[in-house]
């Protein structure tokens, strides 16, 4: 029993085992497979591949799955003994003393070769995704559609390659990242990134804002450069970020918002400079997480803490004392008159605001909107309509199996005329349209208009998860026995013959046979 | 021929003129289909199996295309219906894929047909064609980047270009130019804090987009908000920073972000320019755009947007840029075209999450549905609208080098730092080191490509 492999000892004409099978450039082997003459003797060429394109000159090989999974590939010929590696066959065959003719591999160079995985529903069964070389396929075989063997022990994941399972055991548990909020990580980069936006991080900072004094902004004695150990210096960063934080400069701020109960430490920062752009922030004010980080406006807004921390007296912007006197109600220190409460969302004493709903800024959309329907809808509407007017309808059966015609008596056969969008044959009836079938049609398409869906199956999505339904519409419905124009399948023949492609006859064939960005297909013939 | 497969039967052969005979003329079944006559002919994608490979998909969304742009109404549906069956939203990662595009080709012609009464249900449609998109929260966004190494190859890369080139700088100002809402940030002003010499003082500006509808994903924060924390963060390890936003947006070329560069440069002439551009320059508009005659008129055959960005960032002197982005190319004005090259590109990031993130799991829901926004504006939008013009690597190369930049390259070092990364997610991630460029791979097809350029 010969197994496909590397060497080329083995041409691509041993195809006759159940066990592998070779297909070149682009047929498919009919289920008695003739032995093939070899192919010729093709120039290797060592172009550089548009990306997710093979080579189309490649060569696809389908390996079975047992030949994927084998781990002793390489055969010897002449004592079928078994190797890994073909070094190593080749290695062996030395030591059979075979005559010169039979030592020499045939001259050709091999072509290139790239594989495909065996799993029908794979997405790497295609051979414009196959994959490029032998150990990728296997590997994938293995992962994908293998049985996991290894497990690790320590935090029982599986592998089904070994070198993954080995791989993975090294990692794991060795370095372990551990935020403040109590999430691990085992990579660095995304322990850094969580936990610089991470409100533990913030709220840290926050509790030790008013024990320090706040000067001019030495780093504290105790802080450290973090290392690559971060379960350690973790708590020491922490500290030292409070500590770092009390001592900044003063600044303006970026707007945010503040709970009640942090005015009091704020009160102990240096007056902010209220015309410069956000900049440095007094951290216990910047680092509050507890709202929903709702700032009232993006760049402009550089007032609102200033006069923040301006002394009371003396508030910097207009048209930031409306939101401090009230932030300032709203904290129970009543300096100043209340104005009308602004716009902005500061208002809402901690309450979860959306960004975006007063404001609306620059995203003008509703956040939190169920999902609308989808757009494409409306070529389902195109449908219905066309279904309704009877006139060029895609053959009565076709719509029939939607269900659309309430009347089963619309029956046009529209063979051959094609119906244009647009182009109707001046029935009288698609007049009516308009009202009726509308309501129904937006009912049935989701678009919200006061309806019932009966037609629909109240999903607002198009594409129903039905596969088994004629869904296009989302009307799933019992076939009908409407005229038989011979089936879908026939449709298409006579479209394709009255020339309703429109990829012109040449094109079609180079489309089916493969384009030059892609290996030719043994799925077609 | 494939023997040891019993269970899918060989695909049947497919006529020479297309998809119309690939049902009718299977030799192999022959009964299954004749004895099914319309309407009841079998629709479950297993009985369609013939044409289910990922092949015969984009066969079928291609003349689907066809049959749209040439106002083939009839045809078009029947491809659309064949597809809907084959190819359901919740399948493997080819179905999704092909769901998204027939999704996206019914949403163009929707708007791209001239029946009359569609322009009510159109009108409808445009407003809804903002997907529903996912609204991030800054933690769920880091850990969001992170499921696979598609962002965070090129803030690796870009990292370690910018820390090598500001070595022994004291003070730097760096511009983000990123879709993700300055995650690459702290990993960067880690890496710039641990310098033997001390960190520098770093000035951080962003542009916050002003379109309506800016690409996914959405963070659910403001940038003020995002930019105290980074800032907080930054000052957690001991490193000045400043954080400054500006309303601009890549439709204009970020007209009022080079403004106010250029307004600083002339403050301090001195300043270490960084400019970091990851995965946002390909909605700058360029020269395809120019059919149309834009209130702009500056784009034309020779003249886009894109050059111009490009030409103003030369004029700021700037110390390094990086550029990350897709490696392929979307800027096609031939609809069937663009289709091909974003089905050809598009089935990897369906591929990557199917990998390792189970089917009905909510982030790959968002991640998919990130996807479906690109597809959608790939397919079904047009002229300003469709901003996901993404160019291949060495177009970008010879956009860098026509505005005045020579490419710097990266170290081993950075390679390596970029390898071991890589090693930490799943198999079939792989790094490619070219002359200019790093490119990232995924099961040996490139994805995202990351260049380092100085002004020459």
């Amino acid at each position: 029993m010969m197994e496909l492999e590397n060497s080329s000892v083995m041409t691509v004409s041993n195809s006759g085992s159940g066990e592998g099978s070779v297909s070149s450039s682009s047929q498919l082997q009919p289920p008695a497979p003739p032995p093939q003459p070899p192919p010729p003797n093709p120039v290797v060429k060592k172009k550089r591949n548009l990306p997710g394109t093979p080579d189309p000159e490649a060569e696809v090989i389908a390996l079975s799955p047992k030949t994927l999974l084998a781990t002793n590939r390489f055969v010897c010929e002449i004592c079928n003994k078994g190797f890994q590696r073909d070094q190593n066959l080749q290695l062996h065959r030395r030591g059979h003393n075979l005559p010169w003719k039979l030592r020499q591999r045939t001259g050709k160079e091999p072509r290139k070769r790239v594989y495909v995985c065996p799993e029908p529903s794979c997405v790497h069964h295609d051979p414009s995704r196959a994959l490029g070389d032998l150990t990728g396929i296997k590997k994938h075989f293995c992962r994908k559609h293998g049985e996991k063997k290894w497990k690790c022990d320590k935090c029982s994941k599986k592998y089904a390659v070994q070198s993954d399972w080995k791989a993975h055991s090294k990692v794991c548990g060795t370095r372990e990242y551990r935020c403040d909020c109590g999430t691990l990580f085992s990579r660095r980069d995304s322990f850094i990134t969580h936990r610089a936006f991470c409100d533990a991080l913030a709220e840290e900072s926050t509790k030790k804002g008013p024990g320090a004094p706040a000067s001019d902004p030495k780093p504290p004695a105790e802080e450290e450069k973090a290392t690559a150990t971060e379960e350690a210096t973790a708590a020491e960063e922490v500290t030292a970020a409070t500590e770092a934080a009390v001592e900044t400069a003063p600044a303006a701020v970026v707007a945010a918002p503040l709970p009640p109960q942090q005015v009091a430490p704020l009160e102990l920062q240096e007056p902010a400079e209220p015309t410069e752009l956000p900049q440095y922030m007094p951290p216990p004010s910047a680092s509050l997480a507890n709202t929903s980080g709702v700032t009232c406006s993006s760049s402009s807004n550089t007032s609102l803490f200033a006069s923040l921390f301006a002394s009371t007296t003396s508030t910097a912007a207009a048209h930031s004392t409306a939101t401090f006197s009230d932030l300032m109600s709203v904290m129970g220190h009543a300096d100043r008159p209340l104005t009308e409460p602004p716009s902005l969302c500061l208002a809402t004493n901690g309450g979860p605001a959306s960004l975006f709903s007063p404001q609306a800024q620059s995203h003008d959309r509703r956040p939190f909107a169920p999902p609308p329907p989808s757009p494409h809808m409306s070529a389902t509407a195109l449908l219905q309509k066309a279904a309704q007017m009877g006139a060029a309808a895609t053959g009565s059966s076709f719509l029939k199996g939607f269900g659309l015609d309430a009347s089963s008596g619309q029956q046009e056969n529209i063979q051959g005329d094609g119906l244009q969008w647009g182009h109707h044959h001046g029935q009288p009836r698609q007049l009516e349209l308009e009202p009726e079938p509308a309501p129904m049609l937006s009912a049935g398409l989701g678009l919200g208009l006061p309806y019932e869906p009966d037609l629909m199956m109240g999903s607002s999505s198009l594409f129903g998860s039905k596969p088994a339904t004629l869904d296009f519409l989302g009307l799933g419905m019992a076939p009908v026995g409407g005229t038989a124009n011979g089936g879908l399948s026939a449709l298409m023949t006579s479209v394709t013959g009255s020339g309703g492609l429109n990829m012109g006859s040449g094109t079609a064939a180079a489309g089916w046979e493969g384009t030059e960005r892609k290996p030719s297909s043994p799925a077609i013939r | 021929m494939t023997q040891f497969t019993r269970s899918a039967p060989p695909p049947p052969p497919l006529h020479p003129n297309g998809v119309g005979l690939c049902l009718a003329m299977d030799a192999s079944k022959p009964s299954l289909y004749r004895s099914r006559p319309w309407p009841g002919l079998p629709v479950s994608s297993e009985s369609l199996g013939s044409l289910n490979s990922v092949n015969c998909m984009e066969q079928l969304l291609v003349q689907c295309a066809n049959a749209i742009e040439s106002n083939d109404a009839t045809l078009a549906q029947q491809i659309l219906w064949v597809l809907n069956n084959i190819a359901p939203p919740d399948g493997d990662s080819n179905q999704r894929l092909t769901s998204a595009f027939l999704r996206a080709l019914i949403a163009r012609a929707s708007k791209t047909g001239s029946c009359k009464m569609l322009t009510a249900v159109a009108a409808r449609a445009d407003a809804d064609l903002a997907l529903h998109v996912h609204r991030f929260s800054v933690i769920d966004l880091a850990s969001f980047i992170d499921l696979t190494p598609w962002h965070r190859f090129g803030y690796t890369a870009a990292n370690a270009a910018i820390a090598e080139a500001v070595e022994g700088v004291p003070a730097i100002h760096i511009v983000d130019l990123t879709t993700t809402h300055c995650m690459q940030m702290p990993t960067l002003i880690d890496l710039l804090a641990n310098r033997p010499e001390g960190p520098p003082l770093i000035r951080l500006t962003v542009p916050s987009l002003t379109t309506t509808a800016p690409p996914p994903p959405m963070l659910d924060m403001s940038y003020d908000e995002l930019g105290s924390r980074l800032v907080n963060f930054a000052r957690s390890r001991n490193v000045a920073m400043e954080f400054m936003v500006i309303p601009s947006d890549p439709s204009d070329a970020f007209d009022s972000l080079i403004e106010q560069l250029r307004v600083q440069r002339l403050v301090s002439e001195d300043e270490v320019v960084i400019v970091n551009c990851q995965m946002l320059l390909h909605y700058i508009p360029e020269e395809t755009v120019g059919a149309i005659a834009t209130t702009m008129s500056v784009n034309s055959p020779t003249l886009s947007l894109r050059k111009m960005f490009l030409e103003a960032l030369r004029g700021l002197e700037p110390t390094l840029v990086t550029v990350v982005d897709e490696d392929a190319d979307f800027t096609e004005s031939d609809l069937v075209g663009r289709l091909r090259s974003a089905f050809n590109y598009l089935w990897i990031p369906y591929d990557t999450v199917d990998t390792f993130l189970p089917r009905g799991s909510e982030r790959r829901r968002w991640y998919e549905a990130g996807v479906r926004w690109k597809i959608e504006n790939v397919i079904a939008q047009e002229g300003l609208q469709r901003v996901e013009r993404v160019e291949p690597k060495g177009r970008w190369a010879q956009r860098m080098r026509a505005a005045g930049f020579r490419s710097a390259g990266f170290t081993e070092e950075a390679a390596a730092e970029v390898k071991s990364m890589l090693d930490e997610h799943a198999a079939g991630w792989g790094l490619k080191k070219e002359e200019e460029e790093l490119v990232l791979t995924w099961k040996g097809h490139n994805v995202v490509f990351a260049a380092a350029w100085v002004p020459c």
